[in-house]
């Protein structure tokens, strides 16, 4: 498994951007507008020249005495906006990086029967295909994609995140995704990382993430829990979802299969007494970490995190290694399909 | 409305009234050579100065102009011949000369130096006057082999003047008027007396003009003792020889 | 009653602007008969200019694309220091009264000039005069349409494999190809009717630097028929080439499908 090794610093307009990363596998670089992630992917791909080094294994293509031109770069980009070219065909556009495996390609993204379409007849998800598609034509060593969910409606979010996963799942290519998402960011990623003003302000699972944030703002930006499960029982509205770590919970959202439990630590309540309630979701755990933002506190019970007053968590004298209740309506959860 | 109507009435009778001022406010169409000339003779006259061919064609497709003046008779005796204009009257003559930039790369000195190979020669279009008289003059001396170094027709004699002045050309025929108004920058060559053209300028009224009384006054002028005196102190030559 | 008024004036107003731009070129048909029209093109006058215009035209042009094209696409790429003066200099030759753009071009060219050449007064002359006067209007355009070509289409083809030069045939100028057409169109229109810097920098003699715009003049002092079957086949090689222009256009490929806002021809 190849390994893509970024190190560099880049002046951007308000900011310097700098940024340390080993890429093996998917990594997920989150972060609000403005922060710098779209230029980490052209300082990637060779269209902007940092100063440091940038080398995927052996290969340098960035250092003191280096540069390789973008299109000496095994790298393929998807671009936000997908950049397909207008005036060729879907064939064409994916034969562009080459033709070699046109065909192949073609089949395993399922627009064969568009081959002879251009770009401006397609829909958003059919687009992002082609670009990837033609992305992965050039043989790239490592895929980089811009934003590769935020071009589609609500409504086809989900499923082309369905997809994008398995495919992610499927190659065998260090893989770096920026988004703005948080949610996007944990569904695609094992690895999200935090990119604010130029600078990686924490790296880590989803889950870390929003347990152990380091600062307030990477709380408030990661936002919420995502637990992976799938569902076993649908019923009077309510859907039964089995965690991977064995509890059973209940949401209101419709779903079947793999999905992941979306809840905000600040929907979560935290209780030391087993609480008999059949409207409330309730996990019971160890208390993993407990970690201080702000004037308030985070607390990680079982699979899930908490967030509360500094004032509760004193209350009910939390601490690392106790046992807990966590609790939180089956109304404030989203149920998000993803990905065996 | 009443304002409306007054401000109308001001502006006809003003109108009217600017109309009656006389040879001040004529348009003259005249030769190109006569550039300078003119306008120190009658100052507030309106000036449109090209090759007399074109001057005519324009005033034979309607251009206002109240007065004609051209480098030879013969056009303006065609506009007569057509009913455009009165009988046209000689009002000055002229001379044609070569002339070479005073650098004079070429060594010109003769017209017969200008039958040498490479000599950039640019004389004015047929049907120019003075391109008429060029012919003519090269048709008397029979030096019309000379043609082969033309590399321009121009449309009026000023620019052959500018192409000769400027060190373009090599050698160009202009009238001694002409060549007097740039004579730092040009060395003239008379014409051998047995190869001199006649040339004589005539001027004429032009019959569809809306202000026959200011063209008048302008001939008159022209033709008067002050209009003489001042062709003269520009070199043209007495109406009669 | 006031909304018929208004409709009324607008309908007049157009009428009459169409009828000022239309009418003006219906009339030099209408003044000769056309059996004159194509005796007076036979004549050796028309003949040669048609000649002389073409060539100079078509060699003007040519090098117009050859060097205003690398020009405009640098001039619409790349942002440096000093590039806004250099993109008015570019323009400098539209404002220029041709006249001057002639003793502008004899001041460098000419014997006595910066540069001391024996171009004046031959058909190179023209070519220049013609060059000097009409790239600005192709520059303008080209840069415009360059512009107007999305930069990650241009990244995206550069990560896909294609260097600079590859991505310029391939993704560049098919994409901008309304553009360059339009102002090249614009270009040769300027061109063929080029006269002032050209009877000041080349002179005129027939057969040889006579255009066709300097052989109208020349023909209106002598023969108005002739005159108009000249000003004729201009129209007609005019009209022609708003024909080409637009089959060159209807063939371009719509919309693009990154939002960039422009959206060119069509």
């Amino acid at each position: 498994m190849a390994t893509l090794s970024a190190d560099f610093e880049l002046p951007l307009r308000s900011f310097d951007l700098r940024l340390a990363l080993d890429v093996e596998r998917t990594v997920a670089l989150v972060g609000p507008s403005g922060a710098g992630k779209s230029s980490v992917l052209r300082a990637i791909a060779g269209l902007v020249r940092p100063s440091g080094r940038i080398a995927l294994d052996g290969e340098v293509w960035l250092d003191e005495s280096t540069f390789r031109l973008p299109e000496d770069r095994r790298v393929g980009l998807v671009f936000q906006e997908y950049a397909l070219f207008p005036h060729l065909t879907v064939e064409r556009n994916v034969a562009f990086g080459g033709k070699a495996r046109v065909g192949e390609l073609l089949e395993r993204f399922r627009i064969s029967h568009l081959a002879h379409a251009r770009p401006g007849e397609l829909s958003g998800g059919e687009r992002q295909r082609v670009a990837l598609a033609r992305a992965l034509a050039r043989d790239p060593g490592v895929l980089l994609l811009d934003e590769p969910l935020s071009a589609l409606d609500a409504h086809t979010k989900d499923t082309v995140r369905l997809e994008l996963q398995e495919l992610l799942q499927s190659f065998d290519l260090p893989t770096l995704i920026v988004t703005h998402d948080y949610e996007d960011a944990a569904a695609l990623a094992a690895t999200v990382g935090v990119l604010v003003e130029g600078e990686l302000r924490q790296l880590g699972s989803p889950a870390d993430l929003v347990s152990q944030p380091s600062d307030p703002f990477v709380a408030s930006f990661t936002g919420a829990n995502l637990l992976r499960g799938h569902v076993t029982s649908v019923e009077d509205g309510l859907t039964g979802v089995r965690l991977d770590t064995g509890e059973i919970v209940y949401s209101t959202d419709p779903a079947l299969g793999e999905v992941g439990v979306v809840v905000y630590p600040w929907d979560v309540s935290i209780g030391r007494v087993h609480a008999d309630d059949s409207a409330l979701n309730l996990i019971h755990g160890e208390i993993g970490s407990l970690s201080r933002v702000g004037n308030r506190v985070r607390v990680r019970v079982g699979p899930v995190t908490a967030e509360v007053t500094t004032a509760s968590a004193e209350r009910l004298e939390l601490a690392q290694g106790g046992v807990a209740v966590a609790s939180f309506k089956a109304t404030g959860t989203r149920l998000v399909p993803l990905a065996g | 409305m009443r304002v409306a109507l007054a401000a109308l009435l001001a502006f006809v009778v003003v109108g009217a009234a600017a109309a009656q001022s006389h040879t001040t406010r004529a348009t003259v169409y005249a030769a190109a050579s006569l550039t300078d000339a003119f306008p120190a003779i009658a100052p507030q006259a309106h000036f449109s100065f090209a090759g007399s061919n074109a001057l005519a064609a324009q005033i034979r497709q309607g251009a206002p102009a109240d007065v004609f003046a051209s480098a030879n008779m013969k056009i303006p005796l065609g506009l007569y011949g057509d009913g455009f204009c009165s009988k046209p009257a000689v009002f000055t003559r002229n001379a044609l000369v070569l002339i070479v930039p005073r650098k004079n790369r070429k060594h010109i000195d003769s017209v017969g130096d200008l039958k040498r190979r490479g000599i950039k020669l640019v004389i004015a279009a047929k049907g120019v006057p003075v391109g008429d008289y060029t012919l003519q003059v090269l048709e008397k001396l029979k030096l019309t082999s000379v043609l082969k170094n033309v590399v321009s027709r121009e449309t009026d004699v000023r620019e052959v003047l500018a192409k000769v002045a400027l060190d373009e050309a090599d050698a160009g025929f202009v009238y001694a008027t002409d060549a007097k108004t740039v004579p730092k920058k040009v060395r003239v060559i008379s014409i051998p007396p047995r190869g001199r053209a006649n040339v004589e300028y005539g001027i004429c009224v032009v019959l569809a003009s809306h202000d026959k009384p200011a063209g008048q006054a302008f001939v008159r002028r022209i033709l008067g003792p002050a209009g003489q005196r001042i062709l003269r102190s520009y070199g043209f030559l007495p109406r009669k020889p | 009653m006031r909304r018929v008024l208004l409709g009324t004036a607008v309908a007049a107003a157009a009428t009459a602007a169409l009828a000022f731009l239309v009418l003006p070129v219906a009339a030099i048909f209408l003044r000769v008969p056309p059996g004159k029209l194509i005796h007076q093109l036979s004549s050796p006058l028309v003949t040669d200019a048609l000649i002389v215009s073409i060539k100079t035209s078509a060699i003007a042009q040519a090098l117009i694309l050859l060097f205003g094209t690398p020009l405009a696409y640098v001039l619409a790429t790349r942002r440096f220091r000093g590039h806004s003066l250099l993109v008015t200099l570019v323009e400098l030759p539209l404002v220029l009264p041709p006249a001057v753009a002639g003793l502008g071009l004899l001041a460098l060219f000419g014997r006595s000039g910066l540069l001391g050449t024996s171009i004046p007064f031959t058909q190179t002359a023209v070519v220049l005069a013609v060059a000097f006067v009409a790239s600005p209007l192709y520059i303008r355009q080209a840069i415009a349409a360059f512009e107007a070509v999305d930069p990650n289409l241009v990244a995206a083809s550069r990560t896909l494999g294609a260097g600079p030069v590859r991505t310029f045939f391939r993704v560049v100028l098919p994409l901008s190809r309304g553009g360059l057409a339009a102002g090249e169109a614009l270009a040769f229109a300027r061109g063929l009717g080029e006269f002032g810097a050209t009877i000041m920098f080349a002179g005129s003699l027939q057969g040889v630097t006579q255009t066709l715009p300097l052989a109208v003049y020349q023909a209106f002092a002598i023969n108005l028929d002739t005159a108009l079957a000249i000003g004729a086949l201009l129209v007609v090689v005019s009209a022609v080439l708003l024909v080409v222009l637009k089959l060159v256009l209807s063939w371009q490929p719509s919309r693009r499908t990154s939002s960039f806002l422009f959206a060119r021809s069509t």
